[in-house]
C-alpha cells in the first residue's frame, strides 16, 4: 500500500545545508476515510527532518537549479503565486530577513517534490506525515492534541509567518508538525481517487456536506477532517501563503 | 444500426424529459408558479448579481427573461465581535455573518465563482439550496486558500434558499458563521412590498459563557450537545436592535427573508405586537396567512410578511424564548407614524 519513490535520478548542485533529520519508528496508520474492508496501513521506519524547509534552504534550491526561479518556472508546475512573498528570483528580499528561517511556503507540489529530489529525498506520504505528526508533543502544554491544533486551524494567518522551531517539539525529535504550516504530501490527493476525477465515487462522496459523516473512523476527529478537506481542495500547481513541506528519506523496501 | 437506434431512442427520451423539465403546464392546485410557469431557457443576457449585507436586500429584479447572472462570493476568516466585549472568529462568504445575500429570478443560469481569500487557514465550499446538482454545488467548489472555483446552474424552482459551506468537518464551518440566503424569484416577480429585509438566525459555542469578555474559541463538545452560549439573528449580540433596528412607518408593508443557518436548532419565529399576514411556508411558494408563529428549520428559510398598523418595537424572537431571553435571539423593527387607536389603545 504505500509508495516508494525511487531515488532520485537527477541530484543536480552539491548539498548546502545538511538538514537534521530523525527517525520515526515503524508504525501503522488508520486512513481517515475507511471502508469496512480497509485495514490499518503498515509503514517502515523513515527519517523525516526535524524542521520544514526554510526560505534560506530553498534560496539554495533555485540557486542550483534555474528551471526552479520565479521568472523561469513553468506555469504548469507552479500558478502565478509561486514565491511571491520573494523579492526577486535569487532575493528573499532584504525586508524579509525574519522569515528567512520561516518555512519556504508559496510552492507547489512539483517544486516541494523537485527539491526533495534535489536533496535525495522524497515528500512523505500522507500515512508517513500523518503518522510522524501524531507524536506526542513534548514542551507544550495541551489538553489533548485535537484541541492544540483546533486553535491553530481557527486562527487566520500571521501576517508575518514564525520560525521554524517556533511552536513544539514531539516525541520523535520533530518541530512545528502542527501549528505553523500545513504540508504537502507526495499523494496528498488519493483519497479522492486519482489525480483529476471529481465524478461520483463514493470516496469521493466523503468531501462534503453529510456524506463526509459516513466512513470516516472518528467523527469527532474534527482536526483530522480539517486536514483531509484541505488536501482535497489542493492541485499540484497550487501556491499558497500556508503551504510548506519537509522531505523524509525511505530507508527499506517495504511492501 | 442497433447502436443508432439505441443512440435515437435515447434522443427522444431526452427530448421528451426536457420538454416536461421546461414547459409542461401541470394541474397542481398550489398557487405556486413554480408548476405554472413555462421556462424558457434561451438566455437574454448577462447581468451582475447585485450581493447585500444584510439586513439589507438587493432590489427586486426588473427583467422579465432568463438572463446569464454573475456571482462571485469569497469566503473570509475573521476576527469580528459577537457581542460588544466578545470576539469570535468568524468563517465567512463575502467578510459577514450571514453571508452576501443573492436575488435571482426563476430561470436564470447562474455563473457561480467561488473565491477562498488568500489569508484563509483552511478550504472552503458552497452548497446552494437553490441548486439542483451534485452537492448543491459542493463537489464543483473545494477551494484552497487563495484559489478560486467555478460552476454554472439554472435556477429551476423559485423560493427562499439556505446557501452554506459544504467542506468537511461542515458543522464546524456552519457553526462559524459560513451561511447565507439565495432568493429565487418567480418569473412573475413577487408581489410590491414597501420594505424587504434580510434576517438569518444562527447558534454558537463558544468556551466562554454568554459574553464571556475576549476572544472566545469554538467549543466543540457544546456544539455536540447542542448547547449554545448565542442564538443570534445576523450574527451578532444586539445586531438589529436599538439603533440598528429595522425601519419602517405605520401603513407600510414589510417583508422579511428569514433563513436559519444552525447548525443545530430550529428557529419559532415569532413577531412580539404583529401577526404575519403572509407565510410563504418554509420559503417556498404555498402561502399560509394570519401566522402567529412559523417554524424555520435549520438549513431552512421562510418570507414572512406584516401591514404596520400602529407606532411600536417588534420585537422578532426565537420563541423558544430562552433563546431570546438570554442567548441574544432578537431582532427589532421600529415602526413610526400616527397612532392608530381603532387598532390599538392604551387605557387610562
Amino acid at each position: 500500500m504505500i509508495i516508494i519513490l525511487p531515488w532520485a535520478v537527477e541530484a543536480q548542485g552539491k548539498l548546502v545545508t545538511s538538514q537534521k533529520s530523525v527517525i520515526i519508528p515503524a508504525g501503522s496508520y488508520t486512513p481517515f476515510f475507511i471502508t469496512k474492508s480497509d485495514k490499518p496501513l503498515k509503514i517502515a521506519s523513515f527519517k523525516m527532518d526535524e524542521t520544514a524547509v526554510t526560505n534560506v534552504e530553498f534560496l539554495e534550491f533555485v540557486k542550483a537549479n534555474a528551471q526552479w526561479r520565479k521568472s523561469k518556472i513553468n506555469r504548469l508546475f507552479a500558478d502565478s503565486n509561486y514565491l511571491k512573498n520573494w523579492e526577486g528570483d535569487l532575493d528573499i528580499g532584504a525586508a524579509n530577513k525574519n522569515i528567512y528561517n520561516s518555512p519556504v511556503v508559496y510552492v507547489s507540489w512539483f517544486a516541494a517534490k523537485a527539491y526533495s529530489e534535489w536533496k535525495n529525498k522524497q515528500l512523505p506520504t500522507v500515512a508517513q506525515w500523518e503518522l510522524a505528526a501524531n507524536g506526542r508533543p513534548k514542551n507544550i502544554k495541551y489538553k489533548t492534541l485535537t484541541d492544540y491544533i483546533l486553535g491553530w486551524y481557527e486562527k487566520p494567518n500571521p501576517p508575518i509567518l514564525p520560525n521554524v522551531k517556533s511552536t513544539y517539539q514531539n516525541e520523535y525529535g520533530l518541530y512545528d508538525m502542527h501549528g505553523l504550516i500545513w504540508e504537502w504530501t507526495f499523494n496528498f490527493n488519493s483519497f479522492i481517487g486519482s489525480t483529476d476525477t471529481r465524478g461520483n465515487t463514493q470516496v469521493d462522496a466523503n468531501n462534503f456536506c453529510a456524506g463526509g459523516a459516513v466512513n470516516v473512523k472518528n467523527k469527532a476527529d474534527y482536526a483530522s477532517f480539517m486536514r483531509y478537506s484541505y488536501r482535497g481542495s489542493l492541485k499540484g500547481n497550487y501556491c499558497i501563503g500556508n503551504l510548506g513541506f519537509r522531505c523524509v528519506q525511505n530507508l527499506t523496501s517495504h511492501d | 444500426m442497433i447502436h443508432l437506434r439505441k443512440k435515437l431512442l435515447f434522443t427522444a427520451v431526452i427530448s421528451f424529459a426536457s420538454i416536461c423539465l421546461f414547459s409542461c403546464k401541470t394541474n397542481s392546485s398550489g398557487n405556486g408558479a413554480a408548476d405554472d410557469t413555462k421556462i424558457d431557457t434561451v438566455l437574454t443576457g448577462t447581468v451582475t448579481a447585485e450581493l447585500t449585507v444584510a439586513p439589507n436586500v438587493p432590489k427586486p429584479l426588473t427583467y422579465t427573461s432568463p438572463k446569464r447572472v454573475m456571482v462571485t462570493l469569497e469566503t473570509i476568516e475573521k476576527v469580528m465581535p459577537i457581542s460588544d466585549s466578545t470576539q469570535y472568529t468568524f468563517w465567512t462568504f463575502g467578510g459577514h455573518v450571514p453571508g452576501e445575500f443573492i436575488r435571482v429570478r426563476q430561470g436564470d443560469l447562474v455563473d457561480f465563482t467561488l473565491k477562498n481569500a488568500p489569508e484563509s487557514k483552511n478550504s472552503h465550499s458552497i452548497d446552494l439550496h437553490a441548486v439542483i446538482g451534485p452537492g448543491g454545488g459542493a463537489e464543483a467548489t473545494s477551494t484552497a486558500p487563495g484559489q478560486s472555483t467555478h460552476f454554472q446552474f439554472r435556477a429551476l424552482h423559485p423560493g427562499l434558499y439556505v446557501y452554506h459551506c459544504a467542506t468537511g468537518p461542515v458543522p464546524l464551518h456552519i457553526a462559524n458563521g459560513m451561511y447565507g440566503l439565495i432568493l429565487v424569484e418567480p418569473a412573475a416577480g413577487l408581489p410590491k412590498v414597501d420594505k424587504e429585509y434580510y434576517l438569518m438566525q444562527g447558534d454558537f459555542y463558544t468556551q466562554g459563557k454568554f459574553e464571556a469578555p475576549g476572544l472566545q474559541a469554538f467549543d466543540q463538545d457544546k456544539a455536540l450537545a447542542e448547547n449554545p452560549d448565542y442564538v443570534l439573528f445576523n450574527g451578532r449580540v444586539r445586531s438589529t436592535t436599538g439603533a440598528n433596528a429595522l425601519q419602517a412607518k405605520v401603513g407600510e408593508t414589510v417583508r422579511l427573508f428569514v433563513g436559519n443557518g444552525g447548525p443545530n436548532l430550529i428557529s419559532s419565529f415569532h413577531p412580539i405586537g404583529q401577526i404575519f399576514t403572509k407565510v410563504y411556508i418554509e420559503g417556498g411558494s404555498e402561502v399560509n396567512r394570519d401566522v402567529q408563529t412559523t417554524l424555520i428549520p435549520a438549513g431552512g428559510a421562510s418570507i414572512v410578511e406584516m401591514k404596520m398598523q400602529v407606532p411600536e418595537v417588534i420585537n422578532l424572537v426565537d420563541h423558544s424564548i430562552f433563546r431570546a431571553f438570554n442567548k441574544g435571539a432578537i431582532a427589532q423593527i421600529k415602526v413610526t407614524g400616527s397612532e392608530n387607536p381603532s387598532v390599538f389603545h392604551k387605557g387610562q
